[in-house]
């Protein structure tokens, strides 16, 4: 079964980091893609701004580091919760874009 | 045959009778024994002669031992256990064997500390031995001041014992009983007239007989000090007084209290915490009239005291004086009983009595006193408000408010507290992806979580489990604490209020014997700003300057499934109000609420115990509940509750043709229906009636024995008579 984005995009928000009981760190961060993509022979603009998640020792060594940053993030999505049907990214790979 | 003379002796067995032993001689009512029961050699209590009546008397065993290190049990402790053994319901031998201190329910000989005097005859004294014999001096020296233990001598000399012996063979020593009770009363406070009408009052019924009193005084209206100068009297008269406290306020700090005031007067603490040894002690002490005092928890109740003059239950209300297994014994009640039978006043104390205790007053069982002060002239009861929750943003738990106020008291210099009655980080782990909460596997409850540990604790059972890296149900690594506890808070404050010197009083950071003494000593200090405690801080506890009250998480009691819930609620929340704005710095007192029309809140912000005690009793009158009609449960549990539903459905066909006058209710599965892998269901029996319901019990308690017998191993059934939880 495929669950797989890579998204271009810029870090808007980075939250604190935390930890969860057991110990794990988490990091929560606010992503905006602008593009340009072709649509039936059409090219267009394309927003969007999405919710993602990164856990796990890279968040302690991303953490602080993100805000402003374009980055290219590289996961599955999921929904927020179970009453709540927002996608978030989880981020499993992250490349920062030169420029 | 040598052997006799025959006997009733009570075992520690759970069935009804006595058993008959035999013996060379006859032995009086109360002598320890050794006998052999089953394949067993077992202690047992001689509770009278018997007759061999139809068995074989060749059958009948021989006491093996007799304990001739104490006295026979007096007829008066016997006279209780019987009474107990009677209304609860419960084996007679298991009684009188929860009754007695541990170290008296084996078969062996006890141990008694040495409570012998030594001192100087006139030769002694005039022989010192040479300064250069170093032990032999220090012990003569110690005995030229006063009498003394050799307990007390040890120290001095690691062979005072050797010494005294040699000595007393020399004539130089002699030794004996130490000398009758004196009485010496320490400073006493100045009364307020309220506080002295009461203690006249109180004074005019000493020898007089029995009577009963519900001393009703708001939170800080000096309770304390009236039982104190009451308690002179009685011990300047020779007497004894009975002083029974909820477990959680029996701390050092009281007993140096009550120490004090008698500083010549022998005291004797008796509760759960103690040795085996150090509690048969003071239990004998009682006993021989060697303590004055005998202040405990409500296994004290049972201390045979022959020359009592007073009981004094202080905090009457407290749940903690119902036994909750085994003798579902009340203590305060007991007590009641205690002073009925030894004609004698008890005194009832509290800031938000029972209702049990009210409906007595009124039904002129109980005479009332009131303190409707504070002692403190300057003292004021503490404002109360409510923050109303239900639309404010709040973090970890805390609205902005009780931040802000709690900035203000710190840098006033004020002490405050933040109230919570949940130990632990959070009440439980879930998962928001897929709905995942952390159930206790043995338990209908949740289980909370430790963070310092990375602990999941069952509250209930006590199982215990490492905090899972992901959630068990869908491997999602971002498991959440949902709500607060105590660590939460101190760790949200420490962020919150960086300045702040904190300190976090729980079950968790008290559970070393001197921990408890240690934090109490940095309040005194004042070297804190703000605690964040758990009823254990609600409690008892005058720490003088508190400023500030915080209260979180109050809601969950209003809304229970137990009758009692606001009752309990109500009292919770005006002790832990009562601890703001003691000595003579006015308090104030914030609610966290999602409730915040609620009557009891209400009646809290007018502290108006006397309106919504009406209230509640006008609510159990209506639904006739206690105290408005006398109950009693029959309580079963198995592994399945179906087993233990099917139980009672066939106990309730077979009682209720004797019900008469009795209505039962259920079977019904427990409000908490699993408890350490047990699964529980009650069948409640009401009557308004408390004879009525006594006979009932007394014909339907063989059918369910014997019903018990006849049902599956895994069963188990307990009664509890005038129950305390629903």
């Amino acid at each position: 079964m495929q669950n797989r984005l890579l998204l271009t995009a810029t870090v808007e928000r980075e939250e604190a980091l935390r930890v969860t009981p057991a110990g794990v760190p988490v990091l929560e961060v606010w992503l905006r893609h602008q593009s340009r993509q072709t649509e039936a022979g059409i090219e267009r603009d394309v927003a969007c701004e999405i919710q993602a998640v990164i856990a796990g020792e890279k968040a302690r060594q991303l953490s602080g580091r993100l805000s402003g940053c374009q980055i290219e993030a590289q996961g599955f999505v999921c929904q927020r919760s179970l009453r709540n049907a927002r996608l978030v990214l989880h981020i499993e790979h992250v490349e920062f874009v030169k420029g | 045959m040598a052997n006799d003379v025959y006997l009733q002796v009570a075992v520690d067995v759970p069935l009804r009778e006595t058993f008959t032993y035999c013996c060379e001689r006859p032995l009086p009512t109360g002598t320890r024994v050794a006998v052999p029961f089953g394949p067993r050699r077992v202690c047992g209590i001689v509770t009278g002669p018997s007759a061999p009546g139809g068995l074989d008397p060749a059958r009948i065993k021989p006491v093996l031992e007799i304990f001739d290190d104490l006295p026979p049990l007096p007829v008066s402790f016997l006279e209780m256990v019987a009474f107990a053994a009677a209304y609860y319901h419960h084996p007679y031998g298991q009684t009188l064997f929860t009754a007695l201190p541990t170290a008296l329910r084996q078969p062996g000989n006890v141990r008694l500390p040495d409570r012998r005097h030594w001192w100087l005859t006139p030769a002694g004294r005039e022989t010192p031995p040479p300064a250069a014999h170093r032990a032999r001096r220090a012990v003569w020296q110690a005995l030229a001041e006063e009498a003394c233990t050799l307990a007390a001598l040890r120290p001095l000399a690691p062979q005072a014992s050797a010494i005294l012996k040699a000595w007393l063979a020399e004539g130089r020593v002699a030794s004996g009983e130490p000398a009758a009770l004196s009485f010496r009363e320490g400073p006493v406070l100045a009364l307020n007239g309220e506080q002295q009408t009461v203690l006249q009052a109180l004074a005019g019924a000493l020898a007089q007989g029995f009577s009963a009193w519900l001393l009703h005084g708001i939170t800080g209206s000096g309770k304390t000090e009236v039982y104190l100068q009451l308690m002179a009297r009685v011990l300047a008269a020779g007497q004894q007084v009975l002083v029974l406290i909820p477990e959680i306020n029996l701390t050092p700090q009281l007993i140096e209290r009550f120490a004090a005031r008698f500083p010549d007067t022998p005291l004797v603490t008796l509760h759960s915490g103690l040795s085996d040894g150090e509690r048969l002690a003071g239990w004998v002490d009682g006993w021989q009239g060697r303590a004055g005092i005998v202040i405990g928890t409500r296994l004290a109740v049972f201390t045979p005291l022959p020359r009592l003059g007073l009981i004094v239950v202080d905090e009457e209300h407290d749940t903690s004086f119902k036994q909750q297994e085994g003798l579902r014994y009340h203590a305060r009640d007991l007590a009641v009983w205690r002073a009925h039978q030894a004609a004698v006043p008890v005194v009832l104390g509290s800031a938000t009595p029972s209702l049990e205790s009210l409906a007595n007053v009124e039904a002129g069982r109980y005479r009332r006193l009131r303190l409707t002060q504070r002692a403190h002239g300057a003292a004021r009861l503490p404002e109360v408000q409510l923050i109303d929750m239900r639309r404010k943003k709040r973090t970890e738990g805390l609205a902005e408010e009780s931040v802000e106020a709690l900035r203000t008291a710190q840098r006033a210099g004020q002490m405050s507290l933040v109230f919570i009655n949940r130990r632990g980080y959070a009440p439980v782990l879930a998962c928001t992806d897929c709905g995942w909460t952390s159930g206790c596997p043995h338990c209908s409850s949740k289980l909370v979580i430790h963070l310092p540990e990375r602990r999941l604790r069952c509250h209930h059972c006590g199982w215990d489990a490492p905090v899972p890296g992901s959630c068990p149900d869908c491997g999602n690594v971002d498991i959440r604490p949902l709500g607060e506890g105590t660590q939460r808070l101190e760790a949200a404050l420490t962020a919150m209020l960086p300045e702040a010197r904190l300190l976090r009083i729980d079950r968790d950071t008290t559970r070393r014997k001197d921990d408890w003494d240690q934090l109490y000593q940095r309040i005194q200090a004042e070297e804190v700003d703000v605690l964040v405690g758990t009823q254990m801080l609600a409690k008892g506890h005058d720490f003088g300057s508190l400023g500030l009250v915080v209260v979180l998480n109050a809601d969950s009691g209003l809304y229970s499934a137990d009758f009692r819930a606001t009752e309990r609620l109500f009292a919770l929340l005006n002790q832990v109000a009562g601890r703001a704005g003691r000595a003579d710095t006015p308090g104030r007192v914030l609610i966290q609420t999602q409730w915040p029309d609620h009557p009891l809140y209400q009646a809290l912000c007018r502290h108006d115990f006397d309106g919504y005690a009406r209230t509640l009793a006008e609510e159990r009158q209506a639904a006739r509940f206690p105290p408005y009609c006398s109950q009693a449960l029959l309580r079963a549990d198995a592994p399945d509750l179906k087993d233990a539903m099917a139980f009672l459905d066939r106990l309730r066909e077979a009682l209720e043709p004797l019900a008469e006058g009795i209505e039962i209710v259920g079977p019904a599965p427990a409000l908490m229906t699993r408890l350490a892998g047990r699964e529980r269901a009650q069948l409640s029996f009401e009557s308004c009636s408390r004879q009525r319901l006594q006979h009932f019990l007394s014909e339907a308690v063989p059918q369910v024995e014997a019903a018990a017998r006849r049902a599956s191993r895994s069963l188990r059934w307990s009664l509890d008579v005038d129950p305390q939880e629903t």
